[in-house]
């Protein structure tokens, strides 16, 4: 059937034209989206003036009426006579509201955390490293001791020496192991045991190696940190968006385990373990976290004995964790509840025991459809951290506040408030831009559910 | 396999190992280690408690519930005076709180309403206006936005003489907002009962015309007639019995207000913050449940020869309800919820007067914050009940 | 699917076709954006005829049904339904709408409703028809595609063939006198096919004027009055089913066949 024969009729498609003028282009769109009907045409013209006015209003507040450079919200007035804002006022707190209370000649450590870290998680984007796990699991494990070293200074117990080393080493090897691969290894381990000489000697001695070379990076960390001379700063001179940072980070990085573990519990086939989380995730989901934060500073000290007088921090910080907990096990029960019961079943029909199931077959799927829930709840978790400055910790929210109730500058409230908004903004909006950009990446390997 | 090794000598010796590896002991070993645990650890925090009151010469017990509570509260809804028991404050607080929630849940959900169709239009200006609007307000924390509206814009209003009034009825000035108040004279109960009858006749008019309508066929505008109704009876009773009722003005006698009806600056800080934060996650809410509602359903209907408006009332609303109902309840209970943060600018609300004040007063920790997380979780227990019930009631059917 | 299985014992219907004219596109073009997808579509339709439509995936067959009841928006050329212009007025819309029936790929019934409120929805509220009577209307429908004793079922609950019978009952409570069909059987599977199709045949047999998307070619051979052929936003070739499979005229229509009935 399918041979062509000379007196066929040979198809030649017509040549594809130009739409009409006025429905493509500029033009086109125009009046798709903005100028669809009369009503339409009238709602843009709203728009428009309306983001006029916004931004014309902004303009002059912000910039054309603004003063860069006075000493006192006084003086600003004199020039704006109100109607623009005194930035002055904020450049002046600007070190405030970044830090809080933390002596000027001591927030190098701070600055140098915060690098740490970055450079510590920097390898999760390389495309070459594997193990990304890893590099994350040991950032969060142990570098919390660097930090909490860094930023108390004086002097340290010994779990806390070695504690702060192990986090050296780890470092050192992450970006070793980053070198190691980019030097065209597979991996650090091969390269220790090549350079070693030790790669076709005996299997078991391999073990040694490492952990000799683990040995000698943790001897020479433990030695260099014991040079350290750093002066005490109490947490009470932590503050700003430091503190802010440090309550949230904390709380961020605990919540996903201890929810998952939670919500692990609460859909066990054991009903006292159930029991216990599901009471524990309920009580602290329906309360709100200012009544946690009150029962923190105020009852905690009460159940502890008479001699531990535990710091505020502390305190804050246990509560900030039980209520992300709480959320995050719901958020992890949803995504479990999302994967298919069929998964459970191949995986157990393979031999996979409970703890194997979870955490290579149903985890990983869980956790990319959860995505979006996890990192909304960290937005949520940094926007909540706020609420300790209703029980007096200086956080941006409480150096803004005051600010405005110093004597110099009493009175400036807009700015600072608009500043610190534009910080939370700035880093919300991101993360939850770059969750939605993970979604889409890591989602490509599966299908639609 | 069991008959194999049936008096193997090692048999006894493996025992334990094999009992230990029965799934049924291990889940009631675990179950048990769990328990004895939690268990220790409450007990552990019991003593302490009490050596901790001993050592403090502080007594429990809810008696101090009766005492009295000696300080003053700003604005109440149910009088209170500073002899009132602690029990009372309690009560008032719960009010001041159900109050300022329930208000700002009607207007957030409106607005969310609102934003989120706007986000949905095709207008393009108008769809980025509402995205903008959705993600600043959801990109910054709420308490910021609190004390924004209270120190930024509510404190910084005129004094009562420099008052924004509007129609000399309203009245917008630093120490709060001032509306009037009505005061019913005698025969307006005549207008009272004439609002449940047309309350009662719209129904009666819905059921009629519906009944109408499935036995002949024809359509009846039961929106119009039914509005017309609602308000026009009340107001004819209204005008019938010689317009019985009188407002209360507000006005200005010295340095402030007299008369009407007033809330603190506070007040009006905490409403609107919360309808705007909210409204925009009620906002997204709206968008997702109507955008869930796929567009083959739109263009059946179409096809149906449905015109769009009763597209919309009959097949998209009713489908969209059910994406949109379980995340707006969730939302309101967040209001309930975030309505504490009252406490940072001033209002008087449970945690506010509860939490803070009577505690430090009473020094009744315990008590106290059992006493204030109990009222939330009703509130959530409520709340999520009514859920559930929803969920069961919409439930589609499925093979 | 091969020919001679089609051909076996079933007779082509016998048709009804008057000269009136219900469809008439002329010089009809569409655009989605830059891109051409009809180009200079002319094509009248009389009451009772059965078309075929069928062509390689992309070629606009779709596009162009949807055109009839105003899915879509033409930008150039002219489209007569029952006699109605289609242009921006809305009455006239809603008469097109209200007197041709569609019928979808993926269904699309109303899953908040039940079968047969699915089947009376636009009666009641279009028509403006009792609902006794809509219920009654329904039922028969119901029974007419043989599923009666679904009414009271979600759609949910039903197999893909059962919803797009339930579908077609619902375009035909309208008692709508063009029925357009977009690929009804390519979502189901090879059982349930036959079932979608013995009620179309039967729909034909009633003289319905039908336009049926699909890829079933025994389907066409045994009802279509006429198979047209489109690729590239046009119509190639249109002719009889036998002169259509046995005799096609241009080598794009060859080429489309040998590969649709290859296997
Ligand atoms: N809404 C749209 N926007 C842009 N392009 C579209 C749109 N809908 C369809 N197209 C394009 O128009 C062309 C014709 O689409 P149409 O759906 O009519 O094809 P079809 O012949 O029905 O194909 P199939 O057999 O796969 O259903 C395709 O190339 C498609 O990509
Ligand atoms: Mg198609």
């Amino acid at each position: 059937m399918a041979e062509t024969t000379q007196d066929d009729v040979v198809f030649r498609p017509k040549p594809s034209l130009p739409p009409p003028p006025n429905t493509v282009g500029v033009v086109g769109w125009l009046r798709k989206n903005l100028f669809g009907g009369p009503f339409d045409s009238l709602l843009t013209i709203v728009g428009v003036s309306l983001i006029a006015y916004v931004a014309y209003s902004l303009y002059q507040y912000g910039i054309a009426n603004a003063v860069w450079e006075a000493d006192t919200y006084r003086e600003c007035l004199d020039v704006t006579k109100g109607n623009g804002a005194c930035w002055a006022g904020v450049s002046t707190w600007m070190n405030g509201y970044m830090y809080g209370r933390y002596p000027d000649v001591e927030q190098w450590r701070v600055n140098l955390a915060g690098v740490v870290l970055a450079v510590w998680l920097a390898p999760f984007w390389f495309p070459k490293i594997k193990a990304k796990i890893l590099v994350g699991m040991s950032a969060v494990l142990t570098f919390p001791f660097l930090a909490a070293h860094l930023f108390l200074g004086g002097e340290a117990g010994l779990f806390l020496q070695v504690m702060v080393a192990v986090a050296m080493t780890l470092f050192a090897t992450v970006w070793l192991n980053v070198g190691a691969s980019y030097l065209g290894y597979p991996s650090l381990r091969v390269a220790l045991l090549r350079l070693s000489g030790f790669e076709n000697k005996g299997d078991h001695l391999h073990k040694y190696v490492l952990l000799g070379a683990f040995g000698v990076g943790f001897v020479i960390a433990f030695a260099y940190q014991s040079t350290w001379e750093l002066a005490a700063v109490p947490t009470q001179n932590w503050g700003g968006l430091f503190l802010t940072l440090v309550i949230s980070g904390i709380g961020i990085s605990s919540a996903l385990p201890s929810g998952i573990i939670l919500a692990l519990g609460r859909r066990s086939k054991m009903p006292v373990i159930r029991v216990f989380c599901t009471a524990f995730i309920e009580l602290f989901r329906s309360v709100p976290l200012i009544t946690i934060l009150f029962m923190a500073v105020t009852m905690m000290p009460l159940f502890l004995p008479v001699e531990i007088n535990p710091d505020k921090l502390v305190l804050v910080i246990v509560a900030v964790c039980i209520f992300a907990a709480a959320y995050m096990a719901e958020i992890v029960r949803g995504g479990l509840q999302a994967i298919n019961k069929g998964q459970y079943e191949a995986a157990q029909a393979m031999g996979l025991n409970y703890w194997k199931m979870m955490t290579l077959i149903i985890m990983p799927q869980a956790l990319k459809v959860m995505i979006p829930n996890i990192v909304g709840n960290f937005i949520g978790l940094l926007k909540d951290t706020t609420l300790v400055s209703i029980i007096g910790l200086y956080d941006i929210l409480l150096m803004a506040k005051a600010s405005g109730q110093d004597g110099k500058w009493l009175g400036m409230h807009t700015e600072p408030f608009l500043f610190t908004a534009a910080v939370f903004f700035v880093v919300c909006f991101c993360m939850s831009k770059y969750s939605q950009h993970l979604e889409r990446t890591i989602g490509g390997g599966y299908g639609r559910r | 396999m069991a008959v194999l090794e049936k008096g193997s000598p090692r048999r006894q010796s493996r025992s334990i190992i094999e009992w230990l590896n029965d799934e049924r002991v291990r889940s009631v070993l675990y179950q048990a280690i769990v328990a004895i645990a939690v268990i220790a650890v409450a007990r552990y925090l019991f003593v302490n408690t009490s050596e901790n009151l001993q050592a403090r010469g502080m007594s429990s017990g809810f008696d101090f519930l009766s005492g009295t509570a000696g300080f003053s509260i700003a604005w109440t809804v149910l009088p209170y005076e500073a002899g009132d028991s602690y029990f009372r404050v309690y009560l008032v607080g719960i009010v001041n709180t159900l109050i300022v929630s329930l208000v700002a849940i009607v207007f957030a959900t409106l607005l969310g309403f609102i934003m989120g169709i706007m986000r949905l239009s095709k207008n393009w200006l108008i769809s980025k206006i509402a995205a903008w609007y959705v993600e600043i307000l959801r990109n910054t924390p709420l308490l910021l936005q609190i004390l924004f509206w209270f120190l930024a814009v509510f404190s910084l209003l005129p004094p009562p003489r420099g008052s924004f009034g509007l129609l000399d009825m309203f009245f917008l000035n630093n120490r709060g907002f001032y509306m009037p108040a009505p005061v019913p004279g005698a025969g307006f109960d005549y207008t009272m009962i004439a609002i449940l009858l047309a309350i009662a006749a719209t129904y009666a008019v819905a059921v009629w015309a519906k009944k109408r309508q499935m036995a002949t066929g024809q359509q009846f505008h039961t929106f119009w007639v039914g509005l017309g109704i609602l308000f026009g009876l009340p107001i004819l009773v209204f005008l019938a019995t010689g317009s019985p009722l009188s407002f209360d003005f507000a006005a200005l006698k010295g340095f402030n207000f007299q008369g009407g009806v007033s809330v603190p600056p506070a007040f009006c800080a905490l409403l609107l913050a919360l309808m705007i934060y909210h409204s925009a996650f009620m906002a997204e809410a709206v968008r997702a449940g109507i955008l869930s509602v796929s567009h083959g359903q739109t263009e059946a209907a179409y096809s149906l020869g449905l015109r769009p408006g009763m597209t919309l009332r009959l097949v998209i609303i009713p489908q969209a309800m059910r994406a949109v109902v379980p995340p707006m309840i969730s939302n309101w209970m967040n209001v309930v919820k975030n309505s504490s943060l009252a406490i940072a600018i001033g209002y008087p609300d449970l945690v506010a007067v509860y939490m803070q004040t009577s505690l430090n007063q009473s020094g009744h920790a315990i008590e106290i914050v059992a006493m204030v997380m109990l009222f939330y979780m009703s509130v959530s227990l409520t709340i999520s009940m009514a859920l559930n019930y929803y969920n069961k009631l919409v439930q589609l059917k499925e093979r | 699917m091969s020919l001679e299985t089609l051909d076996s014992g079933q007779e082509h219907i016998a048709s009804a076709i008057s000269d009136e004219v219900v469809i008439e596109l002329s010089k009809v073009n569409k655009w989605y954006g830059e891109f051409h997808v009809l180009k200079d579509i002319d094509l009248t339709v009389y009451k009772g005829e059965r078309i075929v439509i069928c062509g390689p995936s992309g070629s606009g067959k779709s596009t162009l049904i949807r055109c009839i009841n105003r899915l879509e928006e033409h930008q150039q050329g002219d489209i007569l339904v029952n006699g109605v212009t289609m242009d921006t007025n809305l009455k006239n819309i809603d008469a097109i709408r209200r007197d041709v029936g569609m019928v979808f790929q993926s269904f699309n019934l109303f899953p908040h409703l039940t079968v047969l409120e699915n089947c009376t929805l636009a009666p009641i509220w279009v028509r403006n028809t009792p609902k006794a009577e809509a219920d009654r209307l329904a039922m028969q429908l119901l029974e007419r595609v043989k599923i009666p004793e679904q009414a009271a079922k979600y759609p949910g609950q039903l197999s893909g063939g059962q919803q797009q019978r339930v579908a077609i009952a619902r375009s035909l409570a309208m008692n709508p006198n063009i029925m357009l069909f977009d690929e009804p059987t390519s979502a189901l599977d090879p059982e349930m096919i036959s079932e979608v199709l013995d009620v179309m045949v039967g729909l034909a047999e009633s003289g319905m004027t039908m336009l049926v998307v699909t890829h079933e070619m025994g389907f066409a051979k045994r009802v279509a009055d006429r198979v047209i052929f489109m690729d590239q936003g046009e119509i190639v070739e249109q002719n009889t089913p036998g002169e259509f499979f046995n005799n096609p005229k241009s080598d794009r229509t060859k080429l489309f066949l040998s590969q649709i009935l290859a296997h």
